[in-house]
């Protein structure tokens, strides 16, 4: 025991003197979450939209106010012929184009079903899916009330016509704000980083100086040497992950609901997998660059595939394989759905148990491979 | 004696890599308290054959015995009870040269009181008492390579494998370098040290020369002078090895 | 020049030789690209949905086959009490939970008003509003069908009154490559040309080779521009094998000229280079030139660049980052480039000399600075 709190002491010493590492520790995780937090919203805002109204009714004016009653577009420039309409998409001045055509108002009194043009400028597929949506219910929608309005069409309740009507009712986060969700995966981006690339890379850097070997020849036994180079990450994990969280919470405002002993076990089993990718690295390489390539190699598609990013569900099954076996989802799972759930055990045992066997397989055979004898 | 009777023993000791036999089939058998020199050029084997003595690395074939304990079957415990000083003079730059001192002891175990005292003992005894609180980084070779002997023989242990632990360093250092592994022979350890300087190996007790991974002579230096009817061990390492 | 192209061979060797490194920052790329392109999908599809039918009726069952066979709809469970509801929402088994009502049927053959309950996660707040949505738009379908018997013509058509002709330009099929591609050549090229040059001058510095070769006849600049060279190599190549899987197998295409990409290509990978050479001057040890690496290079051009988030959307303060950062423009040039054909981007082209003129000159004063 003597020789592990040695060994880990030497650790904080290097990591505390080294003054660059102790910017990475504290600057580094809030100007992340901060970026990320802020940056990263995937609500459709502000697109501009730009009109043409050939007809100048009423009614087509009325169509083109009713986008800009929500938030999700804003007026662009107007146009005044087609051509024009088309400039704006080219030079991207609109990210979207309404075109009415003359007569639009008669057709549609005369249930004549005028065509309305809608171009969406497509070269950012996911906005562009979004926004075509949006902007074709807004058009139906106003459409509908404009006939009803006048008489056409089903009224709500009357006329023997039976509709099924949807209520939606959201839980957690009311507000629908993105924010909520990225935050907690930021969280858990921070303590990967952390625990797996530093891990590798203190490790390799030891057998780049030479050290290494010096500590292969002392009674150091195997676990030993593995705990003290991986028991000073956990702490500055675990430490980053409550500075981070309360930063969260109190500046964000993130809810914490759920439970925290569950969060904390969670955790646990979580470094278990990070610390292992970042020892294994550190036993297939030679340099310290290795190292960080190839936990950066594992990082990038954890990330890519936990579905903090894009949603699994769309992914073709191949994907979803890959995805069911990468413990990022899991704890992405377990850290979103205690922050904004209310999650607890009950819940999340099934994920709890995948990333605890996750961590024990890999940590394990980390460990392993870490064997006393210079490779 | 016994091979667990020797400081350290081997027998047809071997070791290959592939197809490469880096040691082939050595034996030697050092007493306590000798200062074993065990020369060579480069490549010759001779890093291999100190991992191996150290538990670092297991034999193809063969056998060898550090302190009566068995290479292949004890390992572990031999670390014990060995001292080891890289080539790289492995220290860390960044920690202060009380602070090594602290660490390696520390890793083999030896109780904090005993840590001051030794580390006491042993920062006067290696001139480095005006060194402490300085880092590491900052000390000339020469200091370093003492700080690496003291933390190498902090816990004292009987045996002491030294790899090439005058390398680069000035002849003065070098001469205060082996005045103090006569004072570690002097109190009863042994030490086993390769070298490239020839002028070394006359401070030996006795000397074996690795040329490609067999031993082609052990001896005394007097004894391999007359033998090969040099008057100095460069000669007769020139003679052993040129051919 | 000799001694450049001898820095630049010894460079080479190093690079061929860690095959692992080598492995990765090729692999890396075209991995990224097939992914994007073949697994990402922002649509929503495959909906895990719960049903909590407590009408059991006919009517009832007909809506949940109607809402199941959408094709948006995953049929995630079929729940007996409302407590599953929470449960599932927590442990994320399923999105949305669509209740039925007792007396569904009966309202519905009584020309009434017929409600469902639609409760959806809303801790996703992006794709919530697009759930709720989707789902009202795959009642609306199923309240079409129930009045497809229904007489009036007018009626039926006037349930959606007009004829909304959609088009998507530049993007028809809305391929997530056609965005991705370019926005993963600037982060590669970011990552190559900055990152790994960070480190490999860190290393040297670390190592004290960089002395040793300070002391021969070489002069500072001929060593940075020797050591860099190889990796605008690299990153030519990575760059290209991107565009490459992009063009063959999703097809995104190339309407303008590959001369003017490669021009503009080479203003941003010498900004890359000069971060690189600045960081490396700034950082003690490879460990933390790695990290503010990461941290000033990769992580802006991922997050900050349009890449993945729109610039829109965000607080001012960062979408003006956004704006200086070099691969927010070079992404907008490679999108104008490959999906419109155009060749002169004078605002976005203005900011990057600008970008480079300011990185090299600070990682020149600071190189020099460091050499000591």
């Amino acid at each position: 025991m003597r020789a592990l709190q040695t060994l880990v002491r030497k650790e904080f010493r290097q990591i505390f003197r080294d003054p660059g590492m102790l910017r990475i520790i504290f600057a580094v995780p809030l100007v992340q979450l901060l970026v990320f937090s802020y940056a990263a919203n995937t609500d459709l805002h502000k697109v501009p939209i730009s009109a043409l109204d050939q007809d100048q009714s009423a009614a087509s004016r009325r169509l083109v106010e009713a986008f800009f009653h929500c938030d999700v577009f804003v007026p662009g420039p107007t146009a005044r012929d087609p051509r024009e309409l088309q400039n704006l998409l080219s030079n991207e001045s609109a990210r979207v184009t309404l075109w009415i055509p003359k007569g639009f108002a008669e057709d549609l009194a005369g249930g004549q079903r005028p065509q309305v043009g809608i171009t969406v400028d497509g070269q950012n597929s996911s906005v562009a899916g979004r926004a075509s949506g949006y902007a074709q219910i807004i058009v139906a929608r106003e459409t509908q009330r404009m006939l009803r309005e006048r008489g056409f069409g089903p009224a709500s309740g009357s006329e023997g016509m039976a509709q099924v009507t949807g209520i939606t009712r959201f839980f957690y986060n009311p507000q629908l704000e993105s924010r909520f969700f990225m935050v907690p995966g930021i969280l858990v981006l921070l303590i990967t980083v952390i625990s797996s690339l530093l891990t590798g890379m203190a490790v390799v850097r030891e057998k780049e100086i030479g050290t290494l070997e010096q500590l292969l020849v002392s009674p150091l036994r195997p676990f030993e040497l593995v705990a003290g180079k991986t028991i000073p990450f956990v702490v500055v994990a675990f430490f980053e992950f409550c500075f981070a969280g309360v930063v969260a919470v109190l500046w964000f405002h993130l809810p914490l609901e759920g439970s925290l002993p569950l969060l904390a076990l969670s955790g646990m089993a979580y470094l278990l997998v990070t610390l292992g990718v970042g020892l294994l690295a550190s036993t297939l390489s030679q340099t310290q660059q290795q190292a960080m390539l190839t936990v950066w190699f594992f990082l990038v598609f954890g990330i890519l595939m936990s579905g903090f990013f894009y949603p699994i569900e769309n992914m073709p099954q191949w994907a979803q394989w890959i995805s069911a076996a990468d413990p990022v989802r899991y704890i992405m799972n377990i850290v979103r759905g205690i922050f904004l759930k209310g999650a607890g055990f009950l819940d999340l045992w099934r994920d709890l148990a995948i990333l605890t066997g996750m961590g024990l397989f890999v940590f394990g055979s980390a460990a392993q491979r870490f064997q006393k004898r210079l490779s | 004696m016994t091979h667990d009777e020797y400081a350290v023993y081997a027998e047809g000791l071997t070791r290959r890599f592939g197809e490469f036999t880096a040691v082939d089939e050595i034996s030697l058998a050092v007493r306590p308290g000798e200062i074993f020199g065990f020369l060579g050029a480069n490549g010759a084997g001779k890093t291999t054959a100190i991992r191996m003595f150290c538990g670092l690395l297991a034999p193809s074939e063969g056998e060898a015995w550090v302190g009566g304990l068995s290479v292949n079957q004890h390992g572990e415990r031999i670390k014990r009870k060995i001292g080891y000083m890289s080539q790289r003079f492995s220290l860390y730059d960044d920690l202060r040269v009380h602070e090594n001192l602290e660490f390696y002891g520390g890793i083999y175990g030896v109780d904090a009181g005993k840590i001051r005292e030794r580390s006491h003992e042993l920062v006067s005894r290696l001139d480095l008492s005006k060194m402490q609180e300085r880092m590491t980084s900052s000390l000339p070779l020469g200091y370093k390579q003492r700080l690496a002997l003291g933390c190498a023989v902090l816990h004292e242990p009987k045996i002491v494998f030294l790899d090439e632990p005058t390398g680069g360093v000035d002849p003065v250092a070098r001469r205060q370098f082996w005045d103090l592994i006569y004072e570690l022979a002097d109190g009863g350890t042994t030490v086993f040290v390769t070298t490239h300087y020839m002028d070394e190996a006359e401070y030996c007790g006795r000397v074996s020369i690795m040329v490609r991974g067999k031993i082609e002579a052990l001896d005394t230096p007097q004894k391999l002078k007359e033998r090969t009817g040099s008057s100095s061990m460069q000669d007769v390492f020139l003679e052993l090895v040129g051919s | 020049m000799n001694r450049i192209f001898a820095m630049a061979r010894k460079e080479i060797y190093h690079i061929l030789r860690d095959r692992r490194s080598l492995g990765v920052a090729i692999l890396m790329p075209l991995a990224m690209v097939l992914v994007f392109g073949f697994a990402i999908d922002m649509e929503l599809k495959h909906l895990p949905v719960a049903f909590l039918d407590q009408d059991h009726s006919p009517a009832s069952r007909a809506l949940i086959r109607n809402m199941t066979s959408s094709g948006f709809i995953v049929d995630a469970a079929r729940l007996r009490t409302r407590a599953e509801i929470g449960a599932g929402f927590r442990s994320s088994r399923f999105r949305a939970a669509v209740v039925i009502p007792r007396h569904f049927a009966r309202r519905l053959d009584e020309g009434q008003n017929s409600p469902v309950q639609i409760l959806i996660d809303g801790a996703d707040g992006t794709t919530a509003a697009t759930v709720d949505n989707y789902l009202n738009t795959v009642l609306q379908q199923f309240n079409r069908e129930l009045l497809n018997g229904g007489s009036s013509t007018a009626l039926r058509a006037s349930l959606i009154p007009v004829d909304p002709r959609l088009r998507i330009d530049f993007n028809p099929e809305l391929e997530s490559a056609y965005f991705v591609v370019p926005g993963l050549v600037a982060v590669i090229l970011m990552m190559i040309c900055a990152l790994l040059t960070s480190i490999a001058l860190a290393r040297e510095k670390e190592t004290g080779t960089l002395e040793q070769v300070l002391t021969t006849p070489v002069t500072p600049l001929q060593v940075i521009v020797g050591k860099l060279l190889p990796y605008v190599g690299l990153g030519a190549i990575d760059a290209s094998l991107v565009l490459a899987v992009g063009r063959l197998v999703f097809g995104v295409p190339m309407h303008g000229s590959w001369w003017v990409l490669a021009a503009y290509s080479l203003v941003y990978i010498m900004i890359a280079l000069s971060l690189g050479l600045l960081i490396s001057a700034l950082a003690g040890s490879q460990r933390n030139a790695m990290m503010i690496a990461l941290v000033t290079t990769y992580l802006p051009s991922l997050i900050l660049s349009g890449f993945i988030f729109e610039l829109r959307g965000m607080p001012l303060p960062l979408r003006l980052v956004g704006e200086i950062i070099p691969a927010t423009h070079y992404i907008r040039i490679v999108h104008g480039i490959l999906l419109k054909g155009e060749f002169w981007f004078g605002r976005d082209l203005a900011v990057m000399l600008v970008l480079l003129l300011v990185f090299t000159g600070a990682a020149t004063r600071r190189f020099r600075a460091t050499l000591e």
